[in-house]
C-alpha cells in the first residue's frame, strides 16, 4: 500500500501542529466559536448531539494492521471503546474531547493517517471497490489511480472552497461494488479495442434530497489524461455550480439544470486548455505509484472450496464461505468480508478488541492488508483458501463471524437521531429490530440477497435511495415516521427507489418489511430471481397494496 | 415553557442552564422559563454565547410533570439521556467551567 513520502509526512505533521495551536487558542478564548468552527471542520471535527465527532479518513478504504491497531487504541484511550465505519469507507469516533483531539491527530499522523478533508466543501476521501487488487472480475487495480487522485485533490488550492462537497468513487471492475453512479464523479475502468485501459467517466450522481444517478460524460478517458479531465470537470463546477442555495449546489443540480450536453461542451473546452500540461500523468509516475500496490507474494496453490461437501460436513462454515468470501484473481486465495452486522447489533460498529483481532488476522493471514467497504464491513483481501477456517474461527471468537454478507441483515445504516445533529429519526434501533426479525440463518437463506438501507434524514448517508428496500426516517408533529422505498440499486444498473406510501411508525417497520418479503417470496419465479428481478416483473402494485391496501 | 441548552466547549457535552443560575448536565434541574420571562431567557442565551465555553446554544420547549422536565422534541430527549440503541450515558461536561459561570450574576 501507499507510504507517505517526505512531503506527505511533513504536511500532515504541520497540520497537527497548526490544529494543536488552534485548539489551544480556542480554549483560551482567543478564538471565538465562529472563528474556530471552520478550522475544526477542516480537520474532521464535528459537533453532534452528545459530543464532538471525529471523522478519520481511510483513503480508498485501505489500511494495514498498524493503522487499525492505532484506531483501536484511539477508541480505547480517547473514546468509548468503539468506532463506527461509514459508507465513505471512513471511521468516526463519537465521543472525543476537544482537548484530546490534537493528541489523537498526532497519534494518527504517526501511522500515516489524518482527518483532513473529511468535512467541508472540498474533494472528500476517494472511495473504491473493497476488493480492489484482489477481485477476479477486475480489469485493473484502481488503487494507484485512487492514490493519484488523492494526491491531486489534497488541499488543491483551486478546489478547497467548492460550491459544495465533492465525492469521487472509482472501480476497476465491471461489477460496481463502490456505488460509483451515486457520486459527483464516478469512474469505471474500460478497455478499448486495442486492449488499452482507461476510464468511463460518470458525473452528477448523488443521494440527498434530490437523488440522481450519474450520467456518462465520457465513455473513455485514458490514464494519462484522467487528472486533466477531472480538473476540467471541477473547474466547470467551481465556476457554474450554484453557490446561492446549498440545496442546489451539488454538481448533480448543474447537470440537471444545464443538461449533460452543455456540461460536456464546457468540460471539453476546458480540457483542451489543460490537457497535456502539468496534469499529464506520465507512465513512469503511474508505475512509481503502482509499485506501492504490487500484488503480495502469493504462494502457488490450487486449493478450492468444496462447497457441496462443506454444506454436509459443516453447514455453518459453508454458509460463511458462501456469503463472506469473494472470488480472488489469484488461484488458491479468496477475499473475506468481515460482517459488522451481528444480528441485533449496531451496523458498522467495531469495538477496540474486535479491531485488534481483525488487525492480527490481517497480519497473519492477509499480507497485512485490510479494507473498509462502503457497506460498512471490513475485508481481508488476500486470504489463502487453506487459512479460511482459521480466520473464521478467530472471527467467531470475537463475535465477528456473522455469515450474512449481502443478505437482509447486512444493512447499511446511518447513525440517525441517536447521534446525528441533522437527523429526523432514529436509524439504529429500527435496524436492530429488522435484524432480529430476520436473524435466523434459514430465513435469510430463503430470502437470498436483499439489500436494506436506512437513513435518519433526507441527507441519505444510509443510502436508502439505493436500497432494494430503503427506509427513510422523517418527523411529523414530533413523531418519528419511516417512509419505505423499493427498487433502489447501488450497482452498475444504478436506480433510485420509489416511495410506496405514507410514513409508518417505528414499531410497524419490521412487520412492513416482513410483508414486502412475503410478497416477494410468493411472487418470485424461483430462488434465482432476486427481489429487484421480481419487482421489475410484477411492478410495485402488489408491494404497495401489501402495506397500504387499496388506499 | 422553555429551557436553555448548549454543548460545553471542551467535552462537547449537553448542558442546561439550571435553576441555580449555573450550567449542568441534569435536565430536571434546568431553569424553566415561562413566556413572560422571555427577556431573562434571552439574556441567558446572550451571556452563554459570549461566555466562550458554551457552543450551539439553543432554547427548547418543555413540559414539567412530576418534578421532571421533559423536552417536547424526541431529539432533545435523546440529547438529555444519551443514545438509545445501545444505551450510552451522556458525556460528562467539564463542571469547573459551569461553576465559574455561576459566579456571573444575571
Ligand atoms: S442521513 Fe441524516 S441522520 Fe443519517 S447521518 Fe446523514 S445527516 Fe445524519
Amino acid at each position: 500500500m501507499y507510504r507517505y513520502d517526505q512531503f506527505d509526512a511533513e504536511f500532515v505533521a504541520g497540520r497537527v501542529a497548526q490544529f494543536t495551536d488552534q485548539v489551544e487558542r480556542r480554549i483560551s478564548g482567543e478564538l471565538s466559536e465562529d472563528q474556530f468552527r471552520p478550522l475544526r471542520l477542516m480537520n474532521g471535527l464535528y459537533l453532534q448531539l452528545h459530543a464532538y465527532m471525529l471523522r478519520v479518513a481511510v483513503p480508498y478504504g485501505t489500511m494495514n494492521s498498524t493503522q487499525l491497531r492505532k484506531l483501536a487504541h484511539i477508541a480505547r484511550t480517547y473514546d468509548r471503546g468503539y468506532g463506527h465505519f461509514t459508507t465513505r469507507q471512513n471511521i468516526q469516533f463519537n465521543w472525543p474531547r476537544l482537548d484530546d483531539v490534537p493528541q489523537i491527530l498526532s497519534e494518527l499522523a504517526s501511522v500515516e493517517m489524518h482527518a483532513i478533508q473529511t468535512s467541508g466543501n472540498c474533494i472528500r476521501n476517494v472511495t473504491t471497490d473493497q476488493f480492489a487488487g484482489a477481485a477476479a472480475d477486475e480489469i485493473i487495480d484502481p488503487r494507484p489511480v485512487a492514490e493519484i487522485i488523492r494526491q491531486w485533490s489534497s488541499l488543491h488550492p483551486e478546489f478547497s472552497f467548492l460550491p459544495r462537497k465533492f465525492k469521487i468513487a472509482i472501480t476497476g471492475a465491471p461489477n460496481d461494488r463502490a456505488a460509483i453512479k451515486f457520486h459527483d464523479i464516478g469512474l469505471m475502468a474500460q478497455q478499448d479495442e486495442q486492449g488499452k485501459v482507461g476510464w468511463a467517466v460518470y458525473v452528477g450522481g448523488g443521494m440527498g434530497r434530490t437523488p440522481m444517478v450519474a450520467k456518462e460524460i465520457s465513455p473513455f478517458v485514458p490514464h494519462s489524461d484522467l487528472l486533466a479531465y477531472l480538473e476540467s470537470i471541477l473547474r466547470v463546477y467551481n465556476r457554474y455550480g450554484r453557490r446561492d442555495n446549498k440545496y442546489k449546489a451539488r454538481i448533480k443540480i448543474l447537470v440537471h439544470e444545464e443538461g449533460l450536453a452543455t456540461l460536456r461542451e464546457q468540460v471539453e473546452s476546458e480540457f483542451l486548455q489543460v490537457r497535456g500540461g502539468v496534469l499529464n500523468l506520465p507512465d513512469d509516475e503511474l508505475s512509481r505509484i503502482k509499485a506501492y500496490f504490487a500484488p503480495p507474494a502469493f504462494k502457488d496453490s490450487d486449493a478450492r472450496f468444496d462447497l457441496a461437501a462443506l454444506k454436509v460436513s459443516d453447514p455453518e462454515f459453508a454458509r460463511f464461505v458462501l456469503h463472506n468470501t469473494n472470488q480472488h484473481a489469484q488461484a488458491g486465495y479468496t477475499s473475506i468480508t468481515i460482517s459488522l452486522k451481528p444480528v441485533g447489533g449496531v451496523p458498522g460498529d467495531a469495538t477496540d478488541a474486535q479491531m485488534e483481532v481483525v488487525a492480527d488476522l490481517a497480519q497473519r493471514f492477509s499480507f497485512d492488508e485490510l479494507r473498509v467497504s462502503h457497506e460498512q464491513n471490513l475485508v481481508l483481501p488476500h486470504v489463502a483458501i487453506d487459512d479460511v477456517r482459521a480466520v473464521y474461527e478467530a472471527l467467531n471468537g470475537a463475535g465477528l463471524g456473522e455469515a450474512n454478507v449481502g443478505q437482509i441483515t447486512d444493512m447499511i445504516v446511518c447513525p440517525g437521531l441517536d447521534y446525528c445533529a441533522l437527523a429526523n429519526a432514529r436509524s439504529i434501533p429500527v435496524a436492530q429490530e429488522i435484524s432480529r426479525r430476520f436473524g435466523s440463518a434459514r430465513r435469510q437463506e430463503e430470502i437470498g440477497d436483499l439489500k436494506i438501507k436506512i437513513s435518519g434524514c433526507i441527507n441519505a448517508c444510509g443510502h436508502h435511495h439505493a436500497g432494494h428496500i430503503g427506509i427513510l426516517g422523517v418527523e411529523k408533529r414530533g413523531t418519528e415516521l419511516y417512509q419505505i422505498t423499493v427498487g433502489g440499486n447501488a450497482g452498475e444498473n444504478a436506480a433510485i427507489g420509489n416511495i410506496l406510501g405514507r410514513g409508518i411508525v417505528a414499531e410497524e417497520v419490521p412487520d412492513a418489511i416482513e410483508q414486502l418479503v412475503e410478497i416477494y417470496l410468493k411472487a418470485r419465479s424461483g430462488a434465482e430471481e432476486n427481489f429487484l428481478g421480481t419487482l421489475k416483473r410484477v411492478g410495485e402494485a402488489p408491494f404497495r397494496e401489501a402495506l397500504y391496501g387499496n388506499d | 415553557m422553555e429551557i436553555v441548552t448548549a454543548n460545553e466547549l471542551i467535552s462537547g457535552a449537553t448542558v442546561y442552564f439550571l435553576t441555580e443560575g449555573c450550567w449542568g448536565a441534569d435536565i430536571d434541574r434546568a431553569r424553566v422559563f415561562q413566556s413572560e420571562e422571555n427577556a431573562e431567557r434571552d439574556r441567558v442565551i446572550k451571556r452563554a454565547n459570549a461566555s466562550g465555553f458554551l457552543i450551539s446554544v439553543e432554547r427548547e420547549t418543555v413540559r414539567v410533570a412530576k418534578g421532571r422536565v421533559l423536552a417536547n422534541r424526541l431529539r432533545e430527549r435523546i440529547r438529555a439521556e444519551g443514545p438509545t440503541a445501545p444505551r450510552h450515558r451522556p458525556q460528562k461536561p467539564d463542571i469547573h467551567n459551569a461553576v465559574e459561570f455561576s459566579h456571573v450574576s444575571l
